[in-house]
Formats: C-alpha cells, structure tokens, sequence
C-alpha cells in the first residue's frame, strides 16, 4: 500500500502539471489577451488570491483527514450527491484533458507531420498513456517529477535565452484596459490554477497527509512563477499576441533563441519535453478519473478501465470537427469550468461540510453536556 | 491465444503507425525538397507578383579537392500572389519548396511603397520561415539584385546571407533587420518596421572628386564609391510607416539609429579637427551603456530627450598627433559631442518631419506616461510623433589613440 503513496515533491509537481500543460497551449495568449500590458500585475493579484484559496481548501480538509473531495461529498449530502460529484470531476478531467490533447496534436501536426492524419497524432499520445496506466500508480508521478523539473528549466532557458529580445516597457501602460479589467474582470485568470482541483483529491495517496499545506502552498507559488516567465516572456518580445492569434505562443518565442550560427533552431528540444509533459499530464488526469471512477463503483481493480478511459479521450479528442472549435472549448469554456468545478462547487462541497461538521460537533457536545 | 491476439494487435498497430507517420516523412525527406536560399518579390504586371527563388545545389569538388563555387540556381514565376508563386514553382521544379533555410527576403523598392503586409503575414504564416530572415528592400528590381549578388569571398551563397550582417554591429552602415521585428513592427503601436537598404552599384555618388571625408558617410545602397565583384552592396535602412516605405537613411543616419537602438559594439565616425578645421579625426565610439530616452507626453507635441554616452578611441594619426594631452582629449570630446548631437538631431527631426514614422521605437518610452491602453490609444502616439520636438545630449569621453599615442 505504501509503494502506491505519493511523496511531497510528486505532490508538488502534480499540481504543477496542469498548470505547465495549458502554458503550452494557448493560456499566456488568453492571460494576455485579457489584461494586455497589466498581465504581470493582474497575475500577481490573482496569484495571491490561489494562494489565499488553496490555503483555505488546506485547512478545511483538515476537518477530514485521509479523506478526498468524494468521501467528504459523500459526508455532506449521501450517495446520490457523491456520485454526482464524482461524475462531474471525471467529465471534467476527461474534457479537459482531450481538447487540451486535440490543441497539442493540431499543433503538432501543423509544425510537423503535416501530412499525418491527426487521428494517429492523437493515437499516439492514448497509447502512451494506456501503457503507462497499466503501470503502478506511482509510475506516471515519478516520470512527471523528472520531466516537470525540465519542462521548468526550459521556460527558464527560454526566459534568459530571449532577454535580449525583451521591450520591457511592454509592461506599461500599467493598468491596461483598467483596473476594472485587470482586479475585476481579470479575476477570470484565476482559472490558470486548474491545478488546485487535485488538492480535493491528494489526501488519501500522501505519504505524509500533514505536509498538505506545504505541497499546496509550494506548488501554487512555483505555478505562479512559472506562469509569470511564461507571460513575460511573450508580453516582452511580442507585440502581436495581444491583436493577432498564434497557436502554441510559447513555440514562437522559442523560434528567436539562437546562440551565433551554431547553436540555431531549439524549438524541437523544447517541443520534445513538452510532448513528455503532455503525456505526464494526460496519465495522471486519467489516473485520477479512473480512481474516482473505482470509488464510485466499488470495483476492485481498475485494469479494465484503462482502455475504455483511453478510448474516452480518444473520442473526445476527436468530436471537435476542427481548431476552431477545440481551441473555443479551451479558450472560452475551460476557464469557466475551472472557476465553476474547482473554486465553486469543490470549495462549497468543503465549506458546506465543515459547517456541518461542526453543527454536529456542537449537537454531540450537547447531548453529552445534557 | 490472449498473447497472440494482443501481439497481432500492437503489430498492426505498428504497421499503422509506420504508414500514417511515413507520408510526413516522406515528404520532408531531402530527395522530395527544393531549399530555397533568397526570395525575391517584384512587382509584375496586372497586379501580379513577380517572385524570385535562389535555390542550393550541392556544390562540386574538383580533383585536386579544393572547392568551386556552388553555382546557384535561380527561377521566377509570376503570380497574384505570394503562396500561388510558391505552389506554382513546387510543379515546375517536381519538388516541394522548403523555405526553412531562406536568409533573406527581398522587396523591390517600388513594390515595398505601396505595401508589403500581405507578403509579410504570409510569410510569418508558414512554419518553415525562420523569425531570423533578413528584409531586404532594393532600390532596384529584387530579381536584379539577386542575379547580380556574387559573394567575393564565399563559396556559399548561403554562408554570405548567414553572416552578411554581421558587420551591422561593428560597421553600423545596415541593420540586422529580420522579419520577425519587422512583423512585430508592423502590429506594434510605439514603433514602425525598417528592412535593410540594398542596391547594386550602378551610379557613381555626385559628389564623386570631393575629397570631402563626410560625403563618405552620406553614402546609401546604389550610390557607394566602392568598386569589387560583390555586386550587390547594402547599406542604409529603408524606413517603412505601417507596411509602406517612406524613406531611405543614409550611412550615417543608419549609423546613428543603430546607436540609438543599442544595437551597435562600436562605431567610427570623423569628426572636425579642433586645430585645424580642413581635416578630420576618425574615432572608433564605444556606447557607454544603453540610450536614455525621456518622453514628455503633456502636450501633442512629444518633447523626447535622448542621452547617450560613449568612450572613445582615436583610430587617425597623423604627424604631429599629441594624444597624450589632456586637454587634446577634452577638446575632442567637446567637439565630439557637438558633432553627434547635431548629427543626431538632424536624423531625429528627419524620422519626426520627413518620415512622420517612429522608427526609433520612442512610443515605448512614452507607454508609461499612461495609466491605460485606452488613454494611449487616445493619445495617438504614431500620428503625433510628427509634431515631436528632440532634445539630444551626447556624452563623450575619448580615453586616448590605440597603438600610438604621440608622433
């Protein structure tokens, strides 16, 4: 049982997957997009706010030790409500994880297999998956905590490496569109902390469950870094993302870095890591949903559903009939489902439930009392 | 019987795989490729695009070993435009045309006055362009100019497009203009897109017989006193407002925006002897640090202040050359320093009234006298940088000669 636990460095890096995932696609465009030149001071507002949120979830889930989001659903409102919840969260994982893999693969096959049919572009990727699914659970986090570090010195390399390129003044005008914009409208950004949903359900696999509040405090704090040097990056060297639309942004800024005429077209390094942490990303999301899946159904192994959840994602992968609408779903929908899964209904499932926690605290006193 | 059925399964999955992927490949292997080194765009007849393609072919060894030069091949089609020219020469040539490789982009100067966005966004649209190519604008026909580029002292013509601009940061007589900035400065609001000048050596400068030593800096593409076997030569910038060419800086103007870019090592410039007002010092300038530049945005007249600081060297000798003197060095960093600041001056007022285009990137000075986009935007920096008003202050401190110091 112990060999399944998950450590605090794996912890940390898990949450940080979601987060390096969605940099690679198309989430600095719409960070950008959104605040314009005041993307660095709304990303700081907002990193403070999922600090401030996963610190709260930490403690809340201190009323409910070991247990994750489902055990506590199941406490607050019985059956029925924790299998709604738990079909909500595994309809979350699947969609985001396979539109997120139809952006990649549409990427993929624009920048280099141009010809391939992007049904085995996507293929490749479940494949991989299934295969390391099959493996022990803790295969796919030890593979993420080698690739996460990786894909982080690259964004740092990709940072440093394009300095010369930067215009900082890009920064400037410092409220862009204004402060309704950017601490108002530009709450919508909290969404980039996706990765906060996996708090809810890391209690029952830590090693040490009491070291929660460091992973969650860590691991915000790296996702904010991280997605700081990824905005700043493109807000310093381009112009154009905030009028015109790229795919995959951070690729076109990796296309600049050249060290004299012999160190030249880097992007293909920085394309392969991201390809591992895509497929690090899309195990552990399928992994979670299958666990929860296993939780709802109180079937024993979950073997069997691993091809069925790879076909999933492979069907899901392939409804959009083309980028336009892919990229709709990640651009448009996605946040609202991060803001509506993870912050709203995840956080009102914990608080709902502490309260009642404590209501019967208070009763169970009382009778002892009486 | 499970195992054979799951092997069956992962081979013909295998399979699979090797024929969806290998129609990729295929099609990217180097027996299916055409490696385009320049493109060149004229403007052709009905509207049409006359466009110019320079391709590799491996080069040739002679017995002895030693390496001729590669002769290049060069073909044009003429096509309403950019992406029918490329699929028009990928039938002619039975191979698919890989831009991946091109160094340089060429517009003809009379193509490039009535806009080029729509080549450019083209362009950046193709995966295969690197950011890193060059923008050249020629001041005669793009096809001319490349039939008539002959690299001296390369045998690759690929090798002379890879590092011809690496003189721009010692030399300061072109820009290492890429089509990348200059998609960046096309949508950009604080700035406006430049490509590199060039010509071919037609014309003699009018001036020729002048001895004169600062018409030698007034010089622009198809007008330079040098005579070789370059054919093309390229210096001065061609200064674009949106996508359309307004205008041509000379040498020393080109010299000069490079400085106030920060984008030059060192730079030489002649500057009027104080003891004797018919000859010249030449001095090798060293930027001390990057340009300041303050911008005042109160009125709709911008009021820029530029401060720059350079260290420099004596290059010129002559006989009787005291550079151990003091007061020799101060009195030539005094005129230095009134030189540059009447040479910058004039190329400011030249971007500012002539141009009317921000070239020098000022409006990302002025972004933080703004609070929002929309204040910015209101504000209209492209369309006031006109009625901007310069101030420039030039710090010079020239530290001694080289070699010699006293003769």
């Amino acid at each position: 049982m112990t060999k399944s636990k998950i450590g605090t460095m794996e912890a940390i890096m898990l949450v940080l997957t979601i987060i390096i995932t969605h940099t690679i696609s198309a989430l600095p465009r719409e960070i950008l997009v959104s605040t314009k030149s005041a993307t660095i001071i709304n990303l700081i507002f907002v990193s403070i706010l999922a600090i401030l949120f996963s610190y709260l979830i930490v403690r809340l889930m201190k009323n409910f030790v070991g247990c994750d989001l489902i055990d506590i659903s199941e406490y607050l409102g019985g059956k029925v409500f924790k299998n709604i919840v738990g079909i909500i969260f595994i309809a979350y994982f699947l969609f985001s994880s396979s539109i997120l893999l139809r952006n990649f693969c549409e990427s993929i096959k624009i920048i280099y297999y141009p010809m391939t049919n992007i049904i085995f572009i996507i293929a490749f990727f479940v494949l991989a998956v299934c295969s390391a699914n099959r493996l022990d659970f803790n295969a796919s986090l030890k593979t993420n905590l080698l690739i996460v570090p990786l894909v982080l010195a690259s964004i740092l390399f990709l940072f440093f490496a394009n300095m010369n390129n930067f215009t900082p003044q890009r920064a400037f005008p410092i409220f862009g569109d204004g402060l309704f914009h950017t601490f108002v409208l530009g709450l919508g950004n909290l969404a980039s902390f996706g990765g906060i949903c996996f708090l809810y359900f890391l209690p029952p696999y830590l090693k040490e469950p009491e070291k929660l509040k460091k992973i969650a405090l860590v691991s915000i704090v790296l996702s904010a870094i991280y997605l700081m040097l990824c905005v700043a990056t493109l807000l310093f060297m381009f112009s154009f993302f905030i009028n015109t639309n790229e795919i995959t942004p951070l690729y076109n800024a990796t296309r600049y870095i050249e060290f004299g005429s012999f160190f030249q077209r880097l992007e293909s390094i920085f394309l392969l890591i991201w390809i591992l942490a895509y497929a690090c990303y899309l195990s552990i999301t399928s992994k979670f949903a299958m666990n929860i899946f296993k939780k709802l159904t109180h079937i024993e192994t979950k073997k069997p559903l691993i091809d069925i959840f790879g076909l999933l994602i492979f069907g899901i992968a392939l409804l959009p009939k083309n980028y336009a609408i892919s990229d709709q779903f990640e651009t448009e929908i996605y946040p609202y489902l991060v803001l509506g899964i993870t912050f709203c209904l995840g956080f009102s499932v914990l608080i709902l439930a502490s309260l009642m926690k404590k209501k019967s605290k208070k009763l169970s006193a009382n009778t002892e009392h009486l | 019987m499970n195992k054979i059925v799951r092997n069956l399964f992962i081979f013909i999955l295998i399979i699979a795989f090797l024929i969806a992927f290998s129609s990729s490949y295929l099609s990217l292997s180097m027996d299916n490729l055409a490696y385009v080194l320049v493109i060149g765009i004229d403007k052709g007849t009905d509207n049409n695009l006359e466009v110019s393609f320079q391709f590799s072919t491996t080069s040739k060894s002679t017995e002895s070993g030693s390496t001729e030069k590669t002769p290049t091949v060069m073909d044009t089609v003429t096509a309403p435009s950019l992406s029918t020219a490329i699929n028009l020469m990928d039938g002619y040539m039975g191979k698919e045309l890989n831009l991946s490789h091109c160094k340089v982009i060429i517009f003809s100067e009379e193509l490039a006055q009535e806009g080029i966005s729509e080549e450019i966004y083209t362009l950046i649209n193709d995966t295969q362009i690197r950011p890193s190519s060059n923008i050249v604008i020629s001041k005669c026909n793009a096809k001319f100019y490349m039939e008539q580029t002959s690299p001296e002292l390369e045998n690759l013509i690929s090798k002379y497009y890879e590092i011809f601009t690496n003189s721009s940061k010692y030399t300061g007589l072109k820009p290492n203009a890429t089509i990348g900035d200059f998609f960046n400065a096309i949508i950009c609001k604080t700035c406006e897109p430049v490509a590199i000048l060039g010509g071919i050596s037609t014309e003699k400068p009018e001036n020729q017989g002048n001895n004169h030593i600062q018409e030698n800096y007034n010089v622009k593409s198809n007008q330079t006193p040098i005579e070789g076997e370059n054919g093309s030569e390229n210096i001065g910038v061609a200064t674009f407002k949106d996508d359309k060419l307004v205008g041509e800086l000379c040498a020393l103007e080109t010299t000069t925006y490079l400085a106030l870019r920060n984008r030059l090592d060192r730079f030489l410039v002649s500057i009027p002897d104080p003891d004797d007002v018919n000859s010249y010092v030449d001095i090798y300038l060293y930027p001390d640090g990057n340009t300041n530049v303050q911008v005042d945005t109160s009125t709709n007249s911008p009021y820029i202040q530029v401060k720059s600081k350079f260290t420099g060297r004596i290059y010129s000798m002559s006989n009787n050359s005291q550079y151990l003197d003091p007061e020799i060095l101060k009195e030539l960093s005094e005129t230095c320093n009134k030189y540059l600041e009447s040479v910058f001056s004039d190329y400011l007022y030249k971007t500012s009234k002539e141009f009317k285009s921000d070239i020098n990137g000022f409006g990302r000075y002025a972004l933080g006298n703004f609070f929002t986009t929309q204040d910015f935007d209101e504000y209209n920096w492209c369309n006031n940088y006109q009625n901007a008003f310069f101030e420039v202050k030039v710090d010079t401190s020239i530290k001694s000669s080289m070699l010699l110091t006293e003769t």
